[in-house]
């Protein structure tokens, strides 16, 4: 071994990242590409009439103009509900939506043939909020769903009744958590080239999934899935925004076979945040039962959640939210009713965090509040509930490692928590809370039984190895942890080591970055494509050394006769022996999850279900401004149980990331929509934290060392993101000695709350 | 949804009376300084002219000088400059009010007179055209109705610049060529309660340079916004207090409000013999019913209200 | 209308002709290829397009090429000197203040700018002069660090 493995290393495409060769999507060059423009819905719900395209036909420098009527096929992430076109037809279900798109010489001949497209659309009464679209008598967004419902979910585990009877406290709240979106910094873009005379398509596009959205070009295109190449750039982040193939990204496609040529399609920021997938707004109705001990005796859970028009992956979100809500804690009894609603805004999706991070907000901060009417401290409350693994939650997840316990002694102490909660200066407060998140769904949502990921990796005459691998990289290092296992188990410096990523016709096809798999699932392929690499590499140094393979030893990049210093081979020596056994040396490894793994046996069991979970913990310190009511984050301090950090540099990156963007949704970020007009669709009324106001973030790695992870990791992107907003409350809470059961804590939201508060109090004190 | 700019031809004067003489030729015509309002919304398709005259040419336009024991400040000098100029500590409210506009590289070429002829801002004005189509225009700009006041007949926009209240208290007066010639106005009168005029600018004139009477009063500038940075003001307070044998008289000014930076009415002065708590509880009151914020935003009006009411406090009370 | 403007990029002079309606930003990504400089938004939000224009950080998304005539601009393409990464570039490489890459030339950009004017900044004057340059990977903490590296490195 090498010891690349737990040294910080920076990312092997960093460089490029810093000196601005990085090509991202609308980086590429385009000079002989059409420019695609998108022509959107006006209208928030309505029935097509007519789409009259002649005039921007006719118009000179027009090329192709498509529209509903171009692609009569749907697209979507999940097999069981596609329910999206590329452009509406019949029907738009939202503003913004698209409807037609042409492809022209310049941006504004493009932008003209726009203004020539004449729709007419009647209009239909819209639903924007739960309780509209579940009203009754509420129009029916999709015929086919009944009160607008997408799907509900009704789970139960164990006796909630004789739970809630064991209590010596029981309490119910409801908590409303605002709508946010990813506003990752690169908007999307896609080129689409077609080659008429072959036909073949190529896209290079933004995705976290290429995979998927090869798939769905091939679906919507009626194109054969060998004449389609996908090819993804450097991205600009996702966390979620690109988990699923986006309609732009067919429409792109289409424009360039009509037109027989390249379309470049860049979206403006706005029009990036119209296609939306973000958080959907959620309202949480939580009751829990505690004994006077603070042990949980049963949870009782509520969530609706307003989707926007389409499917997209709402049927995971609204499963993941009742599987994830209760195992991190040991809770015997739980009842869960998910009901995911449709609604005449953008559709929604999966962010960082997806499903968890709302029902964990409601979930902590009501512990919180129990703990302090039981004179309980919020980390004894919690550590009255920790599992002990290895053991199985009541829904039927395999928890392996859990460092949980650990995660909590390192924030209580880095915080000064004992001698600080409760004592600090008036408007100053103290919260923690307590988070975790899968790595990896153990069933992907295209089951075709394949295993779960592939790596090549190949050796040649010049001694470097080259990696392949399909896992997206976007920003969060998943490349470096590829070739950082190939490095470790190899004994290789990574000088040696090429990555080639994403390319549908040069590397193995990988499901994509989404649910935290990357590093558990493509790292461990890539130990498995390493090892079958070392494997050849021993067996030739053995036989020119003429010993058997188990008598060879390696260390670095020296291969050597266990207990001899006489003969040595260089990698480079061994390297050349083993291609002339068999020319250009290509080996793969694979990764499949194991079937207890994958979740419990009820409908919906498989969500939520992975090989190891994260776990994390945070204390948070705010200021309040007792004039403006705005609040200040001080200082973070997050713990993450990762199972092992094979880049420590990069884990912290993840954690501070995830710490970070938890605040954005507990302080600030919220869309809001004007009768369905996003009203935030730029970067100056999208409001996530500037520089200025974001905190000093301390983080704790805990390595709990899972079984089944790579080298024992497991996740450290998504896990520490959920703690955030609850922990904010929570030290909200202790500051100015109010609940508030709302996120994000603005301060309009905050006065006024304060307000409320303070009249109660005083017709209280005047009762009393 | 397109993000190019409309086609205009950029004219480059290099004096006022060039200025005057390109603005009052195209009609259509806007002045350019550091662009960082104007080409904003030359981007959403907020403007539609042919021709920017663009100033950055023009000498008189700079400067930050000694003017009868005050100061004059040419319009064209950038945000970053004022924040720097050490002729302004006597003056604190005002660099105290530059260093928040916006973010530092806006600041680099933001100039003072940009920010003072600031466009009002409102959540259903600053959007695409495709936004403002769908949304059916509004009051401001190709529609007939506010949509934030929909019974009334005026634009309710709000002014947000950050610089203007801070100037006010200080007493400053601005300093306007046209083609009639020069004229000089305080900076109160500058302004108007229409978001869709909000300046006394007519026809051909530009802002040349601001002038401020001599140092006195101490003061103090306070911005409340989201984010620390970027944000334009949700709502901005400038005090001023000055001394004297009676005892402390305070002027405040407030932007983000309404339409234009409103001069607060005198709350009276503060003698060394009266409650304090009640003088400034009073004047908190007072701001409270000056201003008239309204839904041209995300953020409740009414919180706007209060909190640079509460600030409007804190600062009097530091400065007293 | 179009006029000849005649600017120095990166130490090398460029002669364009440019519409009076082209902005900056058009002119290094599309018509010199510098693509270094990003667009995250619809104009002057993000900060991922700013470049330094005679040494100061412009967000060149919102400003006109013509009025760069006669000036110096610099991109993250020539901040690399002989092959050598500059302070910034190595210390955003080495601590991890690039994730996505995708705000970071402008970051880098506005933090040359800076050091510049002030090679021994505190955390408080990093915030401020990086204000403008919004990022959503990183929660700014490895940004700071890596500015404070690189500054430690221009010193010494």
């Amino acid at each position: 071994m090498s010891g690349t493995i737990g040294q910080r290393v920076p990312l092997i495409d960093g460089i490029e990242k810093v000196t601005g060769r990085a090509q991202y999507t609308a980086d590429l060059d385009s000079r002989d590409a059409l420019v695609g423009r998108i022509l959107r819905s006006s209208v928030s719900h309505g029935r097509i009439v007519k789409i009259d395209t002649s005039k921007a036909q006719a118009l000179p420098g027009v090329v192709a103009v498509v529209t509903g009527e171009d692609c009569a096929l749907t697209y979507g992430v999940i097999p069981i509900a596609m329910n999206e076109y590329p452009m509406s037809r019949e029907k738009v279900r939202y503003r913004g939506e698209p409807i037609a798109a042409v492809a022209a010489l310049d941006a504004e001949t493009a932008a003209r043939a726009l203004d020539l497209i004449e729709v007419t659309i009647t209009a239909l009464p819209a639903c924007y909020t739960p309780a509209q679209s579940r009203a009754p008598g509420a129009v029916l967004l999709h015929d086919d769903k009944p009160g607008n419902l997408e799907r509900e979910v009704h789970h139960v585990f164990g006796d909630v009744t004789a739970g809630f009877a064991e209590a010596d406290l029981v309490r119910e709240e409801t908590f409303d958590c605002a709508e946010i979106n990813h506003a990752q910094m690169e908007p999307h873009a896609a080129i689409a080239d077609y080659d008429a005379a072959r036909d073949r398509l190529t896209l290079h596009s933004v995705s976290q999934v290429p995979f998927y959205v090869h798939l769905m070009l091939a679906r919507c295109l009626e194109m054969d899935t060998a004449q389609i190449r996908v090819v993804k750039p450097f991205v600009g982040g996702g966390f979620g925004a690109r988990t699923e193939t986006l309609n732009f990204e067919i429409i792109a496609a289409l424009l360039a076979r009509k037109a027989g040529g390249k379309v470049m399609m860049r979206l403006t920021r706005e029009e990036t945040f119209l296609t939306h997938r973000g958080r959907p707004a959620t309202q949480v109705k939580l009751k829990i039962g505690l004994t006077g001990t603070g042990k949980i005796t049963a949870v009782e859970c509520e969530a609706v959640m307003a989707g926007g028009g389409y499917a997209g992956y709402g049927l995971v979100t609204i499963l993941y939210a009742g599987a994830l809500l209760h195992g991190i804690y040991e809770v015997p009894n739980v009842k869960y009713d998910g009901y995911r609603v449709y609604t005449n805004a953008p559709p929604c999706g999966a962010m960082r965090g997806h499903g968890t991070v709302d029902v964990r907000h409601a979930f902590e901060s009501l512990l919180d509040r129990m703990a302090r009417e039981l004179g309980l401290d919020p980390f004894a409350v919690r550590r009255a509930n920790l599992l002990s693994a290895p053991m199985f939650t009541a829904n039927g997840l395999m928890v392996n490692s859990y460092g949980l316990g650990t995660c909590m002694d390192r924030v209580e102490t880095a915080s000064g928590w004992p001698d600080r909660k409760g004592k600090l200066a008036p408007g100053r407060g103290l919260g923690m809370a307590c988070s975790h998140y899968v790595s990896g769904a153990a069933k992907p949502v295209h089951w075709t039984g394949e295993p779960h990921a592939v790596v090549s990796m190949k050796l040649d005459f010049d001694g470097s190895v080259t990696v392949l691998t399909g896992a997206s990289d976007i920003g969060q290092g998943s490349t470096t942890i590829v070739a950082l296992a190939a490095s470790e188990i190899l004994g290789i410096g990574l000088n040696r080591i090429r990555t080639v990523t994403n390319d549908s016709v040069i590397t193995p096809k990988d499901n994509g970055s989404y649910s935290s798999r990357v590093t558990f699932m493509v790292g461990n392929a890539a130990i498995e494509a390493a090892k079958a690499m070392r494997a050849k590499l021993v067996a030739a140094a053995a036989k020119k050394l003429e010993v058997s393979p188990d008598d060879i030893e390696c260390e670095g990049e020296t291969f050597f006769v266990r207990g001899s210093s006489q003969s040595e081979l260089s990698f480079q020596d061994v390297a050349i022996a083993a291609l002339a056994e068999e020319g250009t040396i290509n080996v793969k490894g694979t990764f499949s999850t194991p079937v207890e793994a994958q979740g419990g046996k009820h409908r919906g069991g498989a969500v939520g279900s992975t090989m190891g979970f994260s776990y994390g913990a945070q204390v948070v310190e705010v200021s309040v401004d007792p004039d403006t009511c705005q609040i200040t984050v001080e200082k973070v301090w997050a713990a993450l149980d990762c199972g092992f950090a094979i880049n420590p540099l990069a884990v912290e990156g993840q954690i501070e990331g995830s710490v970070w963007m938890g605040m954005g949704q507990g302080l600030c970020e919220e869309t809001h929509y004007i009768d369905g007009l996003p009203a935030h669709a730029n970067l100056t009324d999208y409001r996530f934290p500037t520089i200025a106001e974001s905190p000093p973030i301390e983080v704790h790695i805990v390595e709990s060392i899972d079984p089944l992870g790579p080298f024992g990791a497991k996740e450290a992107g998504e896990g520490a993101l959920s703690g955030f907003p609850p922990a904010l409350v929570n030290a909200v809470a202790d500051a100015l000695g109010m609940d508030v059961n709302f996120v994000p804590v603005t301060p309009d939201r905050v006065q006024e709350a304060l307000i409320k508060f303070r009249r109660a109090n005083r017709r209280k004190e005047a009762a009393e | 949804m397109s993000e190019a700019l409309p086609r205009f031809q950029v004219l480059t004067p290099s004096s006022v009376a060039e200025a005057v003489t390109a603005l009052y030729a195209h009609p259509d015509a806007l002045p350019h300084a550091g662009g960082t309002d104007l080409i904003v919304r030359l981007r959403k398709g907020l403007s539609e002219t042919g021709t920017l005259v663009d100033l950055g040419g023009i000498a008189v336009l700079q400067g930050i000088d000694p003017d009868a024991g005050g100061l004059r400040i040419g319009a064209g000098v950038t945000l970053a400059t004022l924040e720097r100029a050490e002729a302004l500590a006597a003056y604190p409210a005002i660099p105290k009010a530059v260093a928040v506009v916006a973010g530092p590289t806006h600041r680099e070429v933001a100039t003072l007179g940009g920010n003072l002829c600031l466009d009002t801002r409102c959540v259903y004005y600053n959007q695409s055209h495709w936004w403002r189509q769908s949304n059916g225009f509004c009051l401001k700009y190709k529609g007939d109705t506010c949509h934030v006041a929909p019974q009334g007949n005026r634009c309710r926009a709000a002014f947000s610049g950050d610089i203007a209240p801070a100037l006010m208290v200080h007493g400053a007066k601005i300093e306007i060529a046209g083609p009639e010639g020069t004229r000089h106005l305080p900076v109160t009168d500058f302004y108007h309660e229409d978001g869709a005029a909000h300046t006394d600018l007519r026809p051909g004139e530009i802002v040349v340079a601001v002038h401020l009477p001599p140092p006195g009063p101490q003061s103090d500038y306070a911005k409340i916004r989201v984010r620390g940075a970027i944000d334009y003001p949700l709502a901005g307070i400038a005090v001023a207090c000055t001394a004297s044998s009676e005892g402390k008289r305070f002027t405040l000014a407030v932007t983000g409000t309404n339409s234009m930076p409103v001069l607060v009415k005198s709350p009276g002065v503060l003698g060394a013999a009266d409650d304090s708590d009640a003088y400034f509880g009073a004047l908190e009151k007072l701001v409270q019913k000056t201003v008239s914020p309204q839904r041209t935003g995300t953020l409740a009006p009414h919180y706007r209200r209060l909190s640079v009411s509460a600030l409007a406090a804190r600062l009097a009370r530091r400065l007293a | 209308m179009k006029r000849i403007v005649s600017l120095e990029i990166n130490g090398r002079v460029v002669e364009e002709v440019v519409a009076d309606n082209m902005l900056l930003v058009d002119l290094l990504r599309d018509r010199l290829g510098l693509t270094g400089a990003k667009k995250g938004c619809d104009g002057g939000e993000c900060g991922a397009c700013t470049v330094l224009v005679d040494g100061r950080p412009r967000l060149s998304c919102i400003t006109l090429a013509a009025s760069c005539e006669g000036t110096r601009v610099e991109t993250i393409e020539g901040q690399a000197k002989g092959g050598h990464l500059s302070a910034l570039q190595r210390a955003f490489h080495e601590n991890l203040g690039a994730q996505c890459g995708f705000c970071t030339p402008g970051m880098i950009l506005a933090a040359e700018s800076l050091l510049r004017d002030n090679p021994t900044p505190d955390e408080d004057q990093i915030r401020v002069a990086l204000g403008g340059n919004l990022c959503r990977c990183t929660g700014y903490v490895k940004i700071i660090e890596s500015v404070l590296v690189a500054a430690a490195e221009v010193r010494a």
